[in-house]
């Protein structure tokens, strides 16, 4: 009978082409979306070339050390600026165009002039002030060491000389950094989790689907499986486990399309990945049964409730927008501890993100406890075999 | 009447759907506004910088920590390396600076010790390594010269001190305004969801088989029967406008009865109205309800997804830009971007926010049209 | 002969309303037993409590001599029952449906085949085991719920209104197949508010309304209770109202109705009363076109009884 009862339960949940859309087409469809607008995301925040216009003058003519500097800041594989050397008029037209984040006029003072203020402004400003600051410490460098130089009695000064080691000596990067960050960082994959996350809780309405063809009182074949001398609970494991096997490998369809057609990183930890999309659709199908004891509705009324709360739990979770998960982290842990989408988000980001399991094994005793919750609840409701009413 | 009343009778049916959505948008608005503040004065964006500083009341460790603190937004209260971790990979804290223990005391004995850091690789990160490595720069030039603790601070202070002076020609404000557009693109996806759901729902109802059959043989002329459902469903679409206008104007104030606030809405408008054509579309198109929850959800997330009402548009890849002047959203969203940078509101400013109403328009008149033909070729095959 | 089923004091409320009311009958062996009733009556609710899906007030209920809980899987085995709704699986073709549901009680796959095949046969769907309930008529999709219900071949087998909105040839498939059943040993309790069919099916008939028990018997039994005896309808096309008014004094006439130019006249008892009305109308130079004479239907002992027609 369990067999009987699991090989039909397979036939019935494939044959149904609206839950093969949720939980096979949907995911994979937003995976493509998802990938086609994030593709870009992290390169387009990454400091590019910043087009500016430099007005020429005398002034700017006679100002050496900026000459020079411009000259070197937009050269090179790694420069920062691309310099139009231009005049006023065009310099304005250019800007209003939206072509250049700014220009620079030369007077007895550097002008600066901008649309608006934005990080590329301020990086423009920051290498002005910086060059002019620049400019000062080889001033000051240089009459040390022409002091220095007649001091010693040394009147045959080469300026030039002095004058080029003291910018060699400015511009020399002499800063030493050492990077600790954590290499992966690439927070669109968050994207893909949630995505996970989604497939594992759509799963839900494979077994809400199936449940609801077990109870008496929400449909009428299940009062059919209840007049028949069939264990209760073998019945309903055979039909869960169905559902589960279904939920499995649609999981499994994604992940390999995920891995190999939108090179999603998942992080190393193969069993670990398995292990946390094995309790992931667990929570799913939890959520599924729940909402078919719990709500007396129509299939149609229990499919909209699932896919709201999964679509809920996403959002909060960061699929419409990342920082959202930060946010609700931070500001609301809570309602992220009970966010079953959250669990296994953060999951795969705790695979993927950190060295130590802690805070995966967090994740994974939270999406167990939420199933065995859930489950036990609706236990009361698929223990019943007689109603007060049908 | 009575089409009316059973309209919106089937359509209180799924007022959680509404409500749904509308949370959703109420989220990501009240989100939206408080991570910004507003002005017209040009300022320095600020990377938001981690400062974990081993080196305390050391003169010269600490004024570098000034500096730092000076130019950037410093974050405090995390923490725990995994907070620090968590914020970094967030984008919450863009740099992290460590300074180690007797950092000081090694620079005024002449050495230049290692500074571990932390960083997202982004732009904000970018302008925090420039500081960083500035301050540090002037450090070793100055300590070459200078051994007095006291007068060595203060010059590096007064190298860093210099500021030019910059000119900014946009009296706008960016920021709020930025607010303002982004509101009404991520409006896009929820006004489209909710419509054309909603719509295709309740449709759905009065066009099943055998409900269809009782109006056809009803007294009720059939043509002013479809229209009622017409007016009834605009009327609905009208009202969830207003109702998102409302919600705008409580989440962003009095921007909203600016001339410029005025073109937004108008803006809105035009894309609820088609929207309400793709909705009465799709509802010719297919009946069955569970395939227009399906065809919803694709097309809502789809379109907002590549025409940039989750991710800006300026951050999309170019070809799914291209690629997005297919969908009408597209155009709306496109609008949206305009008004945010237009200077001055008047016609010819306007003109290019007018052309995209118009493909809106066009883009309404085309699913009218195809509705038309869906439905004539549908009434001679049943 | 012995009892199959044995309802004792059966009292099964809804939240204010009483469904069955102190309720109690036997099903003898062999048997065909009616419950007949309107909309409403309690069958549904009857049977519910019987197959031990309803909890229920008061009472017991032993099926073959033992009490029936929702776990005592060896009475289960033995009962089939078709559901007033059509209850089956979209996804399975009318086949699968069919073997489904017999496998819940049988195990033996080889075993199984046939009886599946001969429940299709039984319902005349031999030609339809490839096809999804979606594409079947209103009548097959009656009759594959019938399949469904009887494969395993129960011993006793419960029809909840297995005909309610089918076509005639369908329903009379249905009740052939019924007689069938009945005459390879099954039991069967029929619930339904067509007469007809339980006057021509059913070998007993309890009579039911607002879940109490009205009457019991066989037809002609039911039909003894009927206050009258035989009903005379006549096709008038014009009578003095003076005229209509003197068949009341005629001899054994309960009462008479005149409607659409149709005439029919109750009598208490039955003899040689076509006759007279004849006589009678031709003395008064009444002409008319058809007249016919009838015994009275379960509905008229339903409506003696209850003062209410069984069908709404």
């Amino acid at each position: 009978m369990f067999w009987h009862n699991f090989k039909y339960s397979l036939k019935v949940l494939f044959k149904s082409k609206v839950l093969i859309f949720w939980t096979f087409a949907f995911p994979i469809l937003m995976g493509i979306f998802f990938n086609l607008a994030f593709s870009d995301i992290e390169n387009s925040e990454k400091l590019d070339v910043i087009d500016i216009a430099v007005v020429k003058s005398d002034e700017f003519d006679k100002n050496i050390i900026f000459k020079e500097a411009f000259k070197n800041l937009s050269d090179g594989d790694d420069k920062l600026f691309d310099i139009d050397y231009t005049n006023l008029d065009k310099a304005k037209q250019l800007l209003e165009d939206d072509k250049i984040t700014g220009y620079l006029v030369f007077n007895d003072d550097i002008n600066i002039v901008v649309s608006s203020s934005g990080i590329n402004e301020t990086i423009l400003k920051y290498v002005v002030n910086e060059i002019s600051s620049n400019a000062e410490m080889i001033n000051t460098l240089a009459a040390n060491d022409i002091n220095n130089e007649i001091k010693k009695g040394n009147y045959n000064i080469n300026y030039e000389e002095i004058y080029a080691g003291a910018y060699k000596l400015v511009s020399k990067d002499t800063a030493k950094l050492h990077n600790i960050s954590n290499k992966n960082l690439s927070y669109t994959m968050i994207e893909y989790y949630t995505l996970i996350a989604m497939a594992c809780l759509y799963g839900g309405i494979l077994s809400m689907y199936i449940i609801n063809y077990k109870l008496a009182n929400m449909n009428s074949v299940g009062k059919r499986t209840a007049i028949s001398p069939v264990h209760r609970g073998q019945m309903l494991v055979s039909s869960l486990l169905a559902s589960y096997v279904v939920q499995l490998i649609g999981l499994a369809i994604l992940f390999v399309f995920t891995i190999s057609v939108l090179n999603v990183d998942y992080g190393d930890n193969l069993p670990m990945i398995i292990l946390l999309a094995l309790a992931g659709s667990l929570a799913g199908l939890s959520l599924g049964v729940i909402v078919a004891t719990l709500i007396k509705a129509n299939e149609n009324a229990k499919t909209g409730i699932l896919i709201a709360i999964t679509m809920l739990g996403c959002f909060l979770s960061g699929m419409m927008g990342i920082t959202m998960k930060y946010i609700v982290d931070t500001n609301v842990p809570l309602v992220n501890m009970i966010n079953p989408a959250s669990m296994i988000t953060d999951g795969f980001y705790a695979l993927y993100y950190y060295s130590t399991l802690d805070r995966f094994i967090f994740d994974i005793v939270s999406l167990l406890v939420f199933s065995i919750l859930l489950i036990f609840i609706s236990y009361f409701g698929l223990r019943r075999q007689k109603y007060d009413s049908i | 009447m009575t089409v009316f009343k059973s309209f919106w009778k089937v359509l209180l049916k799924y007022k959680g759907t509404i409500i749904l959505y509308s949370m959703i948008l109420i989220i990501f608005g009240a989100i939206n506004m408080s991570t910004s503040d507003s002005s017209v004065n040009f300022e320095d964006s600020k990377p938001d910088v981690l400062i974990i500083n081993d080196d305390k009341g050391n003169k010269v460790s600490d004024n570098l920590v000034k500096y730092i603190a000076d130019n950037s937004n410093v974050i405090n209260g995390l923490k725990g390396e995994d907070e620090i971790n968590d914020a970094l990979f967030y984008r919450n804290v863009n740099y992290v600076i460590y300074i180690p223990k007797d950092y000081g005391k090694d620079i005024m004995d002449g050495k230049n010790p290692e500074i571990d850091i932390k960083s997202t690789g982004d732009y904000q990160a970018s302008l925090a390594e420039m500081m960083l490595k500035r301050y540090i720069q002037v450090q070793n030039i100055y300590k070459a010269s200078v051994s007095n603790e006291d007068e060595f601070i203060k010059l590096i202070n007064n190298n860093l001190s210099k500021d030019a002076s910059i000119e900014i020609t946009s009296k706008l404000d960016t920021n709020k305004l930025s607010n303002v557009s982004t509101y009404f693109s991520f409006a896009s996806y929820s006004i489209m969801a909710v419509i054309i759901f909603i719509i295709c729902l309740v449709l759905s109802s009065f066009k099943e088989k055998t409900v269809n059959k009782r109006t056809i043989i009803s007294s009720m002329n059939y043509k002013k029967y479809n229209r009622n459902l017409l007016f009834a469903s605009f009327g609905y679409s009208f009202i969830l406008w207003v109702f998102f206008i409302v919600l705008g104007i409580i989440m962003l104030g009095d921007i909203m009865f600016t001339s410029r606030g005025l073109v937004y809405m108008l803006n809105s408008f035009v894309f609820t109205i088609c929207c309400l054509t793709i909705a009465l579309f799709i509802s010719t198109l297919v009946t069955n309800k569970n395939a227009v929850n399906g065809i919803v959800n694709v097309v809502a997330l789809g379109s907002s997804f590549l025409c940039g009402a989750f991710v800006p548009a300026e951050w999309l890849p170019n070809s799914v830009l291209t690629f997005a002047h297919i969908l009408p959203t597209y155009w709306y969203i496109n609008s949206n971007d305009l008004l945010k940078t237009i200077e001055v509101i008047d016609f010819s400013s306007l003109q290019p926010i007018f052309i995209n109403m118009l493909v809106v328009l066009g883009f309404s008149i085309l699913f009218i049209i195809l509705n038309n033909i869906i439905s004539k070729y549908k009434q001679k095959v049943s | 002969m012995k009892n199959v089923i044995e309802v004792k004091d059966l009292t099964k409320e809804y939240k204010k309303l009483k469904a069955v009311d102190d309720l109690s009958f036997e099903v003898k062996e062999g048997e065909i037993l009616g419950l007949l009733g309107p909309n409403g009556s309690g069958k549904s609710t009857t049977i519910n409590c019987i197959l031990s899906l309803l909890n229920f007030q008061k009472g017991s209920i032993k099926i073959f001599g033992k009490e029936m809980k929702p776990d005592s899987y060896d009475l289960k085995r033995q009962i089939g029952v078709i559901f007033q709704e059509v209850a089956v699986f979209e996804e399975l073709t009318v086949y699968d449906n069919v073997d489904y549901f017999c496998g819940l009680y049988i195990n033996d796959k080889k075993l199984r085949e046939k009886y599946v095949n001969e429940a299709l046969e039984l319902a005349g769907l031999l030609d339809y085991k490839k096809f999804y309930p979606k594409q079947l008529s209103g009548g097959l999709l009656r009759r594959l719920n019938i399949a469904c219900g009887i494969a395993h071949k129960p011993k006793l087998i419960f029809l909840d209104e297995p005909t309610v909105a089918v076509d005639p040839q369908s329903r009379n498939n249905i009740l052939e197949g019924i007689k069938k059943l009945r005459d390879n040993g099954a039991t069967i309790v029929y619930t339904t508010h067509y007469m007809e069919e339980v006057e021509i099916l059913c070998d007993r008939i309890i009579i039911l309304d607002k879940g109490k028990i009205l009457a019991s018997g066989t037809a002609s039994d039911l039909k003894e209770l009927s206050e009258i005896d035989e009903k005379i309808t006549v096709e008038i096309s014009e009578i003095d109202e003076s005229i209509l008014n003197e068949i009341n004094n005629l001899e054994n006439v309960d009462d008479f109705t005149f409607e659409m130019n149709v005439l029919t006249v109750k009598y208490k008892k039955g003899k040689n009363n076509l006759g007279e009305l004849i006589n009678f109308l031709k003395k008064n130079n009444v002409t008319y076109n058809k007249i016919f004479s009838e015994r009275p239907t379960l509905n008229d002992v339903f409506l003696s009884l209850t003062g209410k027609e069984l069908r709404d």
